[in-house]
């Protein structure tokens, strides 16, 4: 826990960063180029740090994190823009939040949606925050009891609750479509014993598909087309009074923003699983513990603000382990790690005793870039607003342009649009079938945690899987999925269902 | 007069010549020193120091960029092989990067190449501190007791580590059971949470673990004894296992190459930039601070050391099944 005088060397810091315009500067330009980064499909906040990571050799430590730390933060934040505005995630993390906010900007209130995941994204930041100065022991501690076993059933949970959460038709709809995106994830050299799988002899598939061509492909492509096709609205910009929130929905929303960001550090903290799986998990708390779950789907503020809160408060749960371990929480931290170690700051137990106010400045940073995306979004979201004032015959095919910019400049690799086009028609046609898009990419993202921490896991095991039902994480993950499975059975429904009469009867 | 006329003269001409001189032809601009691996990890970082050194010796700049992708770094290698012959690029690379024609990822050996090699971190076994073993000893007999259930990570199959690892098995004779993680960290992390409980990575991998006494170092793999600031001595495990001479030390390789048909007057010019280079304090400071072992080999020395760990890693991917390409059909040598 923090004392007084870390507390004091606490304010000392932050005052000296907030006072100094060239660290402001680059707190608000870095913060805004993550929100782009975000915002545009298939450059993530991941891909934003790599690239900035470049940029700050030149830089002291200290301005570099604070580059590196605002480009983060904007970079989960920024994902949510392109969900609500045009339903094509920016980043799979935003993937829940399109759920929601895309209905909503279809009625007209994409402002106001804005201005609510804005919010939602900064309180989730600072309590990120908050957890990361004072519950690290407890939380690294945490993180430590997830072994093979335990990674391979959350990444298998992560595939089912998208699957359950984002299917408008029959459940099994979305878990074919996460299996699918498994499948795919197969392709390339295994990651245990290098052996090529599906590469068909094609030098360019041994390390697999690109992630980024098969999210473009995936969310972007469908959109468009279907967007083209007049079969599906786009949204209008109505309502471009009102921006900030009311104060009255974020008291209303109080216990959603808790919940949310407890789920977000805590999958933050968990290595290697990161904004995309919190969003889903605490999209799907929300829609269990609301009163009106029915109406999940068709435009809820409490959903987008469940999805932003949760993604963004996995920075600080995803510094943590990275901070004092040395073990990055999620993909983005995992760039940060070699940024870090660039700058000749080596995260582990030691960081505290060799460098005693490191994780104070960490904190001073993330909140300075919780405040300046706060800032930027409330000013930016009047003006995106507007991009859905343009025809969408004009405006689709730019977003056609920077799709398949974003596909291939990455690696400048042709190769990521052979990737994106068939991935693209593949996934039109399930829409046109019903089936969801979003299980798909995160069981491409969570598919190689999946296959090879099971496969270690067995390994270690000599192929036994009793360890699986007596380890306390294994058994509680095992229990929400075997929950969550059978809760769209027959039976459970028809329970549902009376429980739910009942109710209606008495009141 | 006319004598001091004709000293002038000769003392223009040489000056003019030395002024030539100085103006050499080589480098006459920036050169690109393509790094085949993400920027921040330790390639990068070495590359990015080395270079920021030689460039004042050189006199222009060399601009560091990353080209990571395809297998083992072949997509870099490629990039950089395919730019013109003629010393103005760079390709940093590591000991890794001798898999990249096994695996199918370019056709060539490392042999086109003429390297630079920086150093690297040598290897360190270790275990977790709730295992019984207190030396390299303890493990060997306990596992000779009970051969193949010790559970042992050194990063990925194939990896400078599991190599490390398989050639220590070779030399004192232990049978651990290898269990594959995708890098070093994973490992380590592994070996926290009690997955396994031998670790085979580099010491500055290990570095902070060591200190915060998280994991508790057995021996090197190296001949000589290396001394840790803030934990003490960790001993050569060649003591107790003479035998471990014949198959280690692997090293690890970092540096950068250029292709070997660059004119040799060029060559030689990069050569004595690097080697004045890795005389200053700046990079043995660094070294020291990030537990490198320099090398500074260059010309036949540096080629008969990436030849060795060609041949080594190689022919054990290929014993592994991992490797797609035959590395007879390559003419590559078996160790």
């Amino acid at each position: 826990m923090i004392g007084i005088e870390r507390l004091d060397t606490f304010f000392t810091i932050l005052i000296g960063m907030g006072t100094q315009p060239t660290s402001l500067l680059l707190l608000f330009g870095a913060t805004l180029l993550g929100i782009i980064f975000g915002a545009l499909p298939g450059l993530t906040a991941t891909l934003g740090i790599a690239l900035l990571t470049t940029l700050t050799y030149g830089m002291g430590p200290a301005p570099a994190m604070v580059a590196l730390l605002g480009i983060y933060v904007g970079g989960v934040y920024g994902g949510s823009y392109s969900s609500i505005l045009i339903n094509i995630p920016g980043t799979p993390a935003a993937a829940a939040t399109a759920l929601e906010g895309y209905p909503l900007a279809c009625r007209g209130e994409a402002g106001r949606a804005i201005g609510a995941t804005t919010t939602a994204s900064c309180i989730g930041t600072l309590i990120g925050m908050l957890f990361m100065v004072t519950m690290t022991p407890i939380v690294s501690a945490f993180a430590l009891q997830f072994t093979s076993f335990e990674f391979f059933l959350l990444a298998f949970f992560g595939i089912i609750i998208s699957g359950t959460l984002s299917s408008s038709d029959l459940v099994i709809k979305g878990w074919i479509s996460g299996f699918l995106g498994l499948f795919l994830a197969c392709m390339g050299r295994d990651p245990l014993q290098a052996f090529p799988r599906f590469t068909f002899g094609f030098p360019q598939l041994e390390s697999g598909l690109d992630v980024v061509a098969v999210i473009i492909g995936a969310f972007g492509i469908p959109q468009i087309i279907q967007v083209l096709g007049g079969t599906f609205c786009a949204g209008e910009a109505r309502q471009l009074t009102k921006v900030l929130p009311s104060f009255k929905l974020m008291v209303q929303n109080s216990g959603n923003i808790v919940r949310s960001s407890l789920i977000g550090v805590g999958i933050g903290s968990v290595p290697g699983i990161g904004e995309d799986v919190a969003a889903w998990m605490s999209y799907g708390a929300a829609k269990n513990a609301s009163k009106q779950p029915e109406k999940f789907g068709t435009g809820v503020y409490e959903g987008v603000i469940a999805t932003e809160t949760a993604n963004n408060s996995c920075i600080g749960g995803a510094i943590i382990p990275l901070l004092s371990l040395g073990i990055p929480g999620s993909p983005p931290a995992a760039m940060l790690l070699g940024a870090l170690m660039l700058h000749g700051v080596t995260p582990g137990p030691m960081l505290s005793i060799e460098h005693p106010n490191f994780i104070l400045e960490v904190t001073a940073i993330l909140f300075l870039a919780s405040i300046a995306m706060w800032i930027i979004g409330i000013v930016l979201a009047r003006q995106v607003v507007k991009v859905l004032r343009l025809p969408p015959q004009i405006f689709m095919p730019i977003v056609v342009v920077l799709c398949i910019i974003g596909s291939y400049g990455l690696g400048l690799n042709l190769f990521n649009l052979y990737v994106m086009l068939p991935v693209g028609i593949v996934a039109y046609f399930m829409t046109e079938m019903k089936y969801p898009i979003a299980p798909l990419v995160i069981g491409y993202i969570l598919g190689p945690m999946a296959d090879e921490n099971l496969r270690r896991a067995l390994m270690i095991s000599h192929g036994s899987f009793l360890p699986m039902f007596t380890r306390p994480v294994c058994l509680l993950l095992l229990a929400v999925i075997l929950l969550t499975i059978l809760s769209q059975m027959g039976l459970f429904r028809w329970l549902r269902q009376r429980r739910h009469a009942n109710r209606q009867g008495t009141e | 007069m006319k004598k001091v006329l004709a000293l002038a003269l000769v003392l223009l001409l040489m000056t003019g010549g030395v002024a030539l001189a100085q103006k050499k032809d080589f480098p006459r601009r920036d050169l690109t020193n393509v790094v085949v691996w993400g920027a921040g990890g330790g390639t990068d970082v070495c590359n990015r120091v080395i270079s920021a050194e030689m460039a004042p010796i050189l006199g222009v700049n060399i601009n560091v960029i990353n080209k990571p992708g395809g297998v083992s770094g072949s997509l870099g290698m490629s990039y950089a092989f395919s730019q013109p012959h003629d010393g103005y690029t760079l390709a940093g690379v590591s000991e890794s990067c001798v898999t990249a024609a096994v695996q199918g990822g370019w056709d060539k050996r490392m042999n086109v190449w003429d390297f630079f090699i920086v150093g690297g971190s040598p290897d360190v076994i270790s275990v977790t501190p709730g295992s019984p073993w207190k030396d390299l000893k303890g493990l060997v007999d306990a596992a000779n007791k009970s051969p193949g259930t010790i559970k042992a990570c050194a990063s990925g199959a194939g990896s400078i580590h599991h190599l490390n690892l398989l050639a220590l098995e070779k030399g004192s004779g232990a049978d651990l059971q290898f269990i594959p993680y995708k890098g070093s960290a994973p490992c380590q992390t592994a070996a926290m949470t009690g997955e396994v409980s031998v670790v085979v990575t580099s010491v500055a991998e290990q570095q902070q673990l060591i200190r915060a006494k998280q994991l508790r170092p057995l021996a090197m793999l190296i001949p000589e004894s290396f001394t840790i600031e803030g934990f003490g001595t960790i001993p050569s495990g060649f003591k107790a296992y003479p035998g471990l001479a014949k198959h280690l030390p692997i090293y690890q390789a970092i540096g950068f190459a250029v292709a070997a048909d660059v004119p040799a007057d060029r060559k030689a010019v990069i050569e004595a930039a690097f080697k004045k280079a890795m005389q200053s304090e700046k990079i043995k400071k660094w070294a020291k601070d990030n537990y490198y072992v320099l090398s500074g080999k260059t010309g036949k020395a540096a080629r008969d050391e990436f030849n060795r760990l060609e041949s080594l890693f190689s022919w054990t991917l290929w014993d592994l099944k991992a490797a797609s390409v035959d590395p007879a059909k390559l003419g590559i040598p078996k160790p």
